[in-house]
């Protein structure tokens, strides 16, 4: 039964197993899913055609290895064996290459020579090795060779089928491709090494390492199959052992034979933070980029290349080159790392951990993610690529291309019905976060939280929701949530420093805050917040050297260097701010508030016709935020200054209205408004708002002086037609004659008789009034610019 | 036809009050529903009415011979709103459950039940126990300091915003601009209460949900005549919004869009009343409302849709007369036509006791209040003002008497804690009295004249910095009193700080302009900053609004005075003359002006080298102070010695 092989379709032992195990499941959802028909049956139609080549290659087989022979006819049961990585993998582990082959190249010289490749793999592993490794790279060898043959159809695979009724292997590819999962397979029919395998596995899968070790050593030990040794290593890693897995690799230098044991361990070398001897392992650079890069010569190389990655899974190149990524940014060697996170990603698409990292981690610029993203080619997910471009668009800054964002929501939403999807919830969140809907955003995140109340991806923007609404009582229930169920998160000790932090207790907050870099260094938001604890105790020094230490760590995060430049200009030192700003501006340059404090830093520079354009640019940002955001109204009164020292006075009030409109009251508006009346000669209003203004900070000196300012002008304003005295007074007495009852009034009292009221008063001061009017020219009353807004 | 056409709108205002109690009730104005049923009640047995309605009627209707008789399922009578009018069962029964908990002012609870709801009458209720909720923890954290005794209050509950938004750094360290100009440029969120919880409500949030709600319903809105209720109702909320937020004009436009929608909401035309700040305002509104307010069709009844005829109208006019003055004769014409209309509503007779009491007439003002007493002798509202009437005319022990009554009606209404002030203000206990002021404004902190009276104790205490903050508060609630605006300009006189006290004298000034005493004191103040011209100005207009010009002794001589710093010598002569000259007129009754008038003659007409006319002028100087006595002697003696 080897020419079963195929990666496809062979079941586990168990429905259980099935149910859990990484690799089947894979395999399963591949056969079952309608929209994979297509690649399944062209798959049956490749396992036919190896069925017709089976005779020679076994043939071939046999005479190399004289004690495989029927032992292992059943073989190819063994999911976990004959999709092994391993499996796969080591087949294409060249001798012939000097340091690490690609799989791709050794593919093309099976190509070349069957029988050679053969007879390496072979004289690799030795006689005495009856591996099932051998047996996989044979039939994947048929497989890829017969690829290119023209595609026959299902009709065909059953009359193939037919033609070799009484064929005994042709039963058992029916069973297994009609009835994949269902298929019980004789466990009494397995040799006893076989069974040893099953049982290390299930064990495996079941999460049952001390039996899984117990077997993998007794097997390993039988057989001295590299391959065994391989899923004892698994073991180890799974326990955690990683020391021993490095070991037991290197013993039988499989560490330079097999990439995926060179993988495994550099990995435990990374979990055991070895940062250098893992580069020595998997090299600086990716040794595959140049030879992927030749490969593309022949037509028939590249479809080759193509056939191996269509095996489903994440190809082993990104994952190294993924692998090679981190190892770089735990050596905060961040260029490296966001080349290698690239390249991981570019490589393979499906290598999502390594896009996680370039866009989570602040790696890439908003405009660098969305070139990166525009580079992807998703083609060869088949039909889930439209899906997972939309699921990897939503990941991007949502900083530029705000419509794009919404369109890939609007299609995950509307086509895969993925509206309660986590990362389509979060794509909602962030944006309600940056456009400062927080109410909105809260709304979101408790919806989602109540049926998932550890989401780490949707925590930190709940709990700097929550600061910015300054709930510390609910922050105060989060974190102790939080610390209760997850004490060893950083988001636990994230959510427990903000507490402190809106309770002002900075001391507090910043030991939280440490404690929460020291579990995840790369915690952005903590990173910031710890910051600002020195910030906000004017510890400028080590502000500075902390913020700065965050622009390092966060390359594609504009805030700390925003930060920096704010610091220094609040140091007045506008030449580093600048600087500082401008470095934040080539990173992002959409955020207003980066705009805005760009805008303050030319206004602070005396260069007001830059700032007013920043400030402007900064207002287009805002401008569909909620206007009451404190956000929008900094710009705003930044906005007014600006326009107040180009003097354009009425313009800076026409500004402030708008302001004053929507926001709460604030004494500075204030004390800006009446400096402004008192600039458009306006002195009645100028004092009345200085006395607001005073009235919210009794303490303002520079309120008192313009109060004082304006108050003596008042003194020798000349009290003529226009001054507000003789205004009212002629109002008032257009008031006296104004009719207030109308002509065509039906309720007259000659109608009805007063009966109790009594004889109108003489008022002896009222009747000075005839005199007063005698004495006032008739004017019509003088409306104020703004006084009535009727209708 | 002028008979008929009177009795039919006094049917429908009775009409219009009956449903508009209704109504309003069930929305939980209280005020407005109170006052509607007490109008209704006012015109019970107006005898013209009655009289007519029954002998119209006799034909068909012969069983119910008089009206008080007639039932409500009488086809004549308009229909009673019922509570679930408009309503789905299902918003029906959400209403009853938000009434309950809104009468056990459960506000925050009622609130929640509502959220989502679209049908706009109990969107109002929703967005209504939102803003009492947070009117009643903003009032709570301010009661706090006026409870222990501080008058200054705000800038503590301020503070603690600001540190509560100082923590969200990364947000806020933005602002860190502009701070060379700005000392602090923080927070633009005073008045915004935390539930820690995550839920903050202020007012510009709440106007903001509304105006949302507003806006995505204008359409809805405008095609159905159902909802006219809920809309008036919504512009009404927004109106109150707005005003909170000091955005009066925009206030102004939803009150009107209110009422003209619904007529029938006192407590609107009263927010519409102090929306108006200036006399020029008050006059815009006048002409608006005479010309262009249109009254809905659907929830003002009869006649009642025609502005000229509306009740309600004529009433605002009333109340607009109070504030700003204006026509005296209009003002009691309409006054007497109201009279007519509701003879026993207490609220219409104390607008004319009231009207009394602005112009000074305190006997009429309190024969009035009596009345009122008589007819309902346990209303509290107004009888403040009483109050002030008998502090005024130092009848001591009537208000004693009426301190204790009011106590025994219900010692926590702000009304009474007013008149215990009075009172002790009266017997000369002024730290009592300001205790009771203080618990006056606890109760209802909204209350201008408590703070003015305030202000006026602690300027007997010799308090003026207390003073100034009570005065301040004053005219913070209500920028149109003139008495607070005095009392500012007086304790700053006392302080010595002209300038200041000049601004708000012509302050009070604006807002009175025909007042004498006003322009007076401007005037003064203008001559202690040695601003003659302003001060000649101010003089010469109060002497023009004075009653009797020719007798103002005091203007006479302070007008010369300023003519002689301005160094116009004719014309200070003339007043000085003219002051003199007041002398003769009033019989040899000697004023101290007249005496100084003349011896600044006496001494200008000696440096003039007129010896004789001098010496007349000095030997006529018999009384005033021994000094003048004896200056004018000295000027006699050397004229008698240069002119021999």
């Amino acid at each position: 039964m080897r020419n079963g092989m195929s990666p496809g379709r062979t079941p586990s032992q168990h429905n259980s197993t099935l149910a859990i195990s990484p690799f089947i499941t894979n395999r399963y959802s591949r056969t079952v899913a309608p929209a994979q028909q297509q690649q399944q049956q062209q798959q049956q139609t490749q396992i036919q055609q190896t069925k017709h080549k089976r005779p020679q290659t076994a043939d071939k087989d046999n005479d190399n290895q004289q004690n495989s022979s029927a032992t292992y006819s059943r073989m190819d049961n063994f999911q976990a064996i004959v999709s092994s990585p391993l499996g796969l993998k080591t087949r294409d582990a060249p001798v012939a290459q000097p340091s690490l082959a690609t799989p791709y190249h050794q593919t093309k010289r099976n190509n070349e020579d069957e029988s050679i490749k053969i007879n390496k793999n072979g004289s690799m592993f030795g006689l005495a090795i009856p591996s099932t490794v051998r047996k996989v790279s044979i039939q994947e060898t048929d497989y890829r060779n017969n690829s290119n043959v023209t595609k026959t159809n299902i009709d065909d695979v059953m009359d193939n089928r037919n033609d070799t009724t009484n064929d005994k292997l042709t039963t058992t590819l029916t069973t297994t491709t009609t009835a994949a999962t269902t298929t019980d397979i004789d466990v009494s029919e397995l040799t006893s090494v076989e069974r040893l395998r099953l049982w290390r596995h299930d064990s495996l899968m079941q999460h049952m390492y001390d039996t899984a070790e117990y077997i993998g050593n007794k097997i390993y030990t039988i057989t001295k199959d590299p391959n065994d040794a391989f899923w004892l290593a698994q073991v180890y890693y799974y326990k955690g052992a990683y020391k021993r897995v490095i070991d037991l690799l290197s013993m039988d230098d499989l560490d330079t034979t097999s990439i995926m044991c060179q993988y495994l361990i550099t990995l435990c070398l990374f979990n055991l933070t070895k940062y250098d001897d893992a580069l020595d392992i998997i090299g600086e650079t990716n040794p595959f980029a140049t030879t992927t890069a030749t490969a593309t010569d022949a037509d028939d190389d590249m479809s080759m290349i193509q056939d191996l990655q269509n095996d489903g899974g994440i190809k082993i190149e990104s994952s190294l080159c993924f692998l090679r990524g981190k190892i770089y940014s735990a050596q905060n060697n961040f260029t490296r790392a966001k080349e290698c996170f690239k390249e991981a990603v570019l490589v393979d698409v499906k290598n999502f951990e390594a896009f996680q990292q370039l866009t989570n981690k602040n790696l890439l610029t908003p405009k660098e993610e969305w070139d990166l993203l525009d580079c992807l080619d998703f083609s060869e997910l088949g039909d889930n690529e439209t899906m997972i471009k939309q699921l990897y668009t939503i990941c991007c800054s949502n900083y530029i291309n705000k419509e794009r964002l919404t369109e890939a929501r609007k299609i995950l939403c509307e086509e895969y019905s993925l509206g309660q999807n986590v990362d389509v919830i979060r794509g909602k969140i962030e944006l309600c976060f940056t456009s400062c809907k927080y109410n909105e955003c809260l709304d979101y995140c408790e919806k989602y939280l109540s049926h998932d109340e550890l989401n780490t991806k949707i925590l930190p923007t709940y709990i700097s929701c929550l600061q910015e609404l300054g709930a510390s009582n609910k922050l105060f229930l989060v974190s102790h949530n939080l610390a209760e169920r997850i004490p060893k998160e950083p988001i636990t000790w994230y959510a427990v420093a903000t507490y402190y932090m809106t309770l002002k207790k900075i001391i507090e907050a910043r030991k939280f805050y440490s404690k929460c870099l020291i579990m995840d260094p790369f915690f952005a938001p903590a990173w910031l917040g710890f910051v600002h604890t020195f910030a906000a105790e004017g510890e400028q020094d080590q502000a500075l050297a902390a913020y700065s230490t965050a622009a390092r760590f966060f390359p594609g995060n504009h805030l700390p260097n925003m930060f920096l430049g704010m610091q220094y200009m609040s140091l007045n030192n506008y030449a580093l701010a600048e600087e500082y700003f401008t470095l934040a501006y080539d990173i992002c340059s959409q955020d207003p508030l980066l705009l805005n404090e760009m805008g303050v830093l030319y206004f602070k520079k005396d260069e007001f016709e830059k700032s007013k354009k920043y400030l402007n640019r900064a207002m287009e940002q805002v401008s569909d935020l909620n206007p009451t955001a404190k956000t929008a109204i900094s710009i705003q009164l930044n906005l007014v200054h600006t326009y107040r020292k180009l003097g354009d006075y009425e313009r800076a009030i026409k500004c402030f209205k708008y302001v004053l409109d929507d926001s709460e009251k604030d004494g500075d508006i204030y004390l800006t408004l009446g400096f402004l009346y008192l600039k458009v000669k306006q002195l009645e209003k100028a004092i009345s708002f200085l006395h607001k203004a005073l009235a919210l900070k009794p303490k303002n000196t520079a309120a008192q002086e313009l109060l004082l300012h304006a108050l003596e002008l008042n003194v020798v304003l000349a009290i003529d037609d226009d001054h507000p005295l003789v205004v009212s007074s002629k109002i008032q007495d257009e008031i006296d004659r104004t009719e207030m009852w109308n002509s065509d009034d039906l309720l007259t009292k000659t109608h009805l008789e007063p009966t109790n009221v009594k004889k109108r008063p003489s008022i002896p001061f009222l009747d000075s009034k005839n005199l007063s009017k005698r004495s006032r020219k008739n004017q019509p009353t003088a409306e104020e610019d703004d006084a009535m807004d009727l209708e | 036809m002028n008979e008929i056409n009177t009795i039919e709108i006094l049917r429908d205002v009775r009409d219009s009050l009956r449903c508009s109690s209704i109504q309003l009730s069930q929305w939980k104005l209280m005020k407005s529903a109170k006052w509607s049923i007490e109008a209704l009640h006012g015109m019970e047995d107006t005898p013209l009415a009655s009289g007519d309605i029954s002998e119209e009627h006799m034909a068909d209707a012969s069983s119910s011979s008089s009206p008080s008789k007639m039932l409500f399922n009488d086809p004549r009578v308009r229909k009673i709103p019922q509570l679930n009018d408009g309503f789905t069962q299902d918003e029906f029964d959400k209403y009853l459950l938000a009434s309950s908990l809104f009468d056990c002012k459960e506000f925050d609870r009622c609130a929640y039940f509502l959220e989502n709801v679209t049908e706009p009458r109990l969107k109002f209720l929703q967005l209504y126990c939102k803003y009492l909720s947070w009117d009643k923890k903003t009032v709570e954290s301010v009661e706090n300091i006026l409870v222990t005794g501080k008058v200054k209050n705000g800038n503590n509950i301020n503070d603690n915003i600001d540190m509560i938004e100082n923590g969200d750094s990364e947000q806020n360290a933005e602002m860190n601009g502009f701070t060379d100009f700005t000392n602090t440029q923080s927070k633009q969120k005073n008045g915004v209460q935390y539930m820690e919880d995550g839920h903050q409500s202020s007012v510009a949030l709440l106007l903001k949900e509304l105006r949302d709600y507003l806006n995505a319903n204008e359409s809805n809105f405008l095609n159905s005549k159902d909802t006219e209720l809920g809309v008036a109702l919504l512009y009404y909320l927004k109106g109150v919004l707005l005003n909170q937020n000091g955005n009066k004009p925009q206030a102004l436009t939803a009150f009107i869009n209110s009422l003209s929608l619904y007529s029938y909401n006192w407590t609107c035309w009263i927010e519409l009343l102090d929306c108006v700040s200036r006399l020029d305002e008050s006059l815009l509104i006048l002409k608006h409302l005479n010309e262009q307010f249109e009254l809905s069709q659907q929830n003002n009844i009869g006649t009642q849709q025609i502005g000229s005829q509306n009740v309600m109208l004529k009433f605002f006019k009333l109340s607009l007369f109070q504030e700003f003055s204006g026509n005296i004769d209009e003002f009691l014409e309409n006054l007497e036509l109201l009279l007519t209309v509701t003879p026993n509503f207490a609220f219409l007779k104390a607008q004319n006791a009231l009207v009394y009491y602005n112009h000074m007439d305190y006997a009429n003002s309190e024969n009035i209040f009596d009345q009122i007493i008589k007819i309902d002798p346990y209303r509290l509202e107004d009888l403040d003002i009483y109050s002030n009437i008998l502090y005024v005319m130092q009848k001591q022990s009537k208000l004693a008497y009426l301190a204790q009554f009011v106590s025994q009606i219900d010692r926590f209404r702000p009304e009474t804690c007013s008149i215990i002030a009075n009172y002790y203000s009266a017997r000369q206990e002024h730290e009592k009295s300001i205790m009771y002021f203080r618990r006056a404004l606890i109760l209802n902190k909204k209350s201008t004249s408590a703070w003015t009276l305030m202000g006026h104790e602690f300027v007997e205490l010799k308090n003026s910095h207390a003073a100034v903050e009570c005065y301040r508060r004053a005219v913070d609630i209500n920028n149109r009193d003139f008495r607070a605006w005095y009392g500012l300009g007086q304790a700053y006189e006392v302080l010595d700080m002209h300038m200041y006290s000049l601004y708000y004298f012509q302050k009070a000034c604006a807002l009175k302009p025909l007042d004498r005493r006003m322009w007076q004191a401007t005037a003064e103040c203008y001559s202690k900053l040695k601003h003659s011209g302003g001060a000649i100005k101010c003089y010469q207009r109060a002497l023009q609004l004075s009653a009797n010009p020719d007798q103002e002794s005091l203007l006479f001589y302070r007008l010369a005075q300023q003519y002689e710093e301005a160094g116009e010598m004719d014309n200070c002569k003339h007043y000085m003359t003219k002051c003199m000259e007041l002398e003769r007129t009033n019989e040899g009754l000697v004023t101290d002006e007249a005496i100084k008038a003349k011896l600044w003659l006496a001494n200008d007409a000696f440096q003039n080298k007129k010896y004789e006319e001098a010496y007349n002028l000095a030997i006529g100087i018999t009384n005033g102070t021994s000094q003048e006595v004896e200056e004018a002697r000295t000027i006699a003696r050397n004229c008698r010695m240069l002119l021999k």
